[in-house]
């Protein structure tokens, strides 16, 4: 009994030390992690086009529209005297605007997030004359026109923005670079004092 | 003394019945020269809040009490913009459909001529209102008369019924039991409880989007867990 036990120390020690080491949590989990995280993109991927392609798909419509490439939007529209403003074409999905303004001499930080209005049989919006709406996407203009009065309603943030109003525009072309500052965000009014009165469900 | 409630009773026999007027407003459609390549496009169909309001119109004239009138509002700019870019006269094509239901367009041009439209003293020239009815563009703040109309996916300050404009409206303007209905999206979020609260009527309102798609009235959009509240 007393050469057993250094026996089978001496056949197990080996057997222990050199088995494979057991999988850690962490290396468990990007290999079962990591076939997950890579076919819902691949699954996504198609239903994105498709939907691009549903959306974007030519219908019957009276709209007239150019089919003019982006450099090809005139380079002079409208009348373009007087005081002026450098405007950035930015488009930010369900948000209502046309992008940034600013004056010469400011910086890009000092702009002007606005919605465009244009000018009936004098100048209409630049992107007008392009195929899509899209289609200038982080083109620069030389605007002419006013601060509007009033300002715009935008439902999806809830908020107001300024409007100018368009009575010209000089195409400046592509810009050096996108501007990704996010486009201002307060509600269009205070807090709601009627919100503790919750709306009665209207029974059939 | 006895002879007080007979009395009574003769003049209010002798008393014609108080006329009243049942309000129904179209806001107008949006362009599609700033929807057409949108994922959520809006008014593919121009008459969405025309065909509807008419549609209502037809039903409410089944019960209309003897002196009773249904005035129709349409909110007029974003018809005239939608005719230049269709090239086509929307605004003769709903007044044609309006004389067939036996309604005649009265038109606005901005919220403050809405208000002024709404104000009524019980008058003969201006009875009170004893159900009002909107169909057009909202959220859960506003009613938007020209959403994308004049700008891409807004709407302009004057065109737009938002909550704290609706101290402009007097509940006085009103019978006591007049019934008020939002068809535009999200009205029941908000919208309607602070007209209850402000102009002192309840109003029904939906709470998820509503869906003009199908013609006639608007509907609930499906499987969006949506109700109609006020």
């Amino acid at each position: 009994m007393g050469l057993l036990i250094p026996l089978f120390v001496w056949i197990a020690m080996p057997a222990v030390c050199l088995a494979s080491p057991l999988p850690t949590r962490s290396s468990s989990d990007t290999t079962e992690a990591s076939p997950q995280a890579t076919t819902p993109p691949s699954a996504d991927e198609p239903s994105e086009t498709q939907d691009d392609e549903e959306v974007r798909k030519p219908v019957e419509e009276k709209v007239v529209r150019a089919t003019l490439p982006a450099a090809h939007t005139p380079a002079k529209h409208g009348d373009t005297n007087g005081e002026s403003w450098i405007a950035q074409r930015t488009m930010v999905d369900d948000y209502c605007g046309w992008g940034w303004v600013k004056k010469d001499k400011e910086s890009w930080r000092q702009a002007r997030w606005v919605a465009l209005e244009g000018t009936p049989r004098t100048c209409p919006l630049p992107h007008t004359f392009l195929p899509r709406p899209v289609d200038d996407k982080n083109y620069q203009y030389r605007f002419f026109g006013t601060f509007a009065p009033y300002r715009a309603y935008e439902p999806q943030a809830d908020m107001w923005v300024d409007v100018f109003i368009l009575k010209g525009f000089m195409s400046l072309g592509p810009a050096k670079e996108e501007i990704r500052r996010p486009p201002p965000a307060q509600a269009s009014s205070g807090v709601n004092r009627f919100a503790d009165r919750a709306p009665n469900l209207l029974r059939p | 003394m006895r002879l007080l409630p007979i009395l009574c009773g003769l003049s209010l026999l002798s008393l014609p019945l108080q006329a009243h007027d049942i309000v129904l407003i179209s806001g107008g459609p949006a362009l599609r020269s700033f929807e057409k390549y949108k994922k959520a496009s809006h008014d593919k169909y121009w008459g969405n809040f025309i065909d509807s309001a008419l549609a209502r119109a037809e039903e409410l004239k089944k019960d209309l009490k003897a002196d009773d009138k249904i005035i129709w509002l349409v909110f007029r700019p974003s018809y005239v913009s939608r005719t230049d870019e269709d090239q086509q006269d929307y605004l003769k094509i709903l007044e044609e459909r309006g004389f067939k239901v036996g309604l005649t367009p009265l038109y606005f041009d901005n919220k403050n001529q809405l208000f002024t439209l709404l104000r009524r003293d019980g008058s003969k020239e201006k009875p009170k209102i004893c159900r009002l009815e909107y169909f057009g563009h909202s959220n859960k703040k506003c009613w938007m008369f020209d959403y994308s109309n004049r700008v891409d996916g807004g709407a302009l300050e004057p065109l737009v019924v938002h909550v704290d404009d609706l101290a402009k409206i007097s509940g006085s303007s009103f019978t006591s039991d007049a019934e008020c209905v939002s068809y535009g999206c999200h009205s029941g979020e908000e919208f309607s409880q602070r007209w209850r609260m402000i102009v002192g009527r309840p109003m029904v309102g939906a709470v998820g989007k509503t869906d003009y798609s199908d013609g006639g009235m608007p509907k609930l959009s499906t499987g969006k867990g949506g109700s109609w509240v006020y």
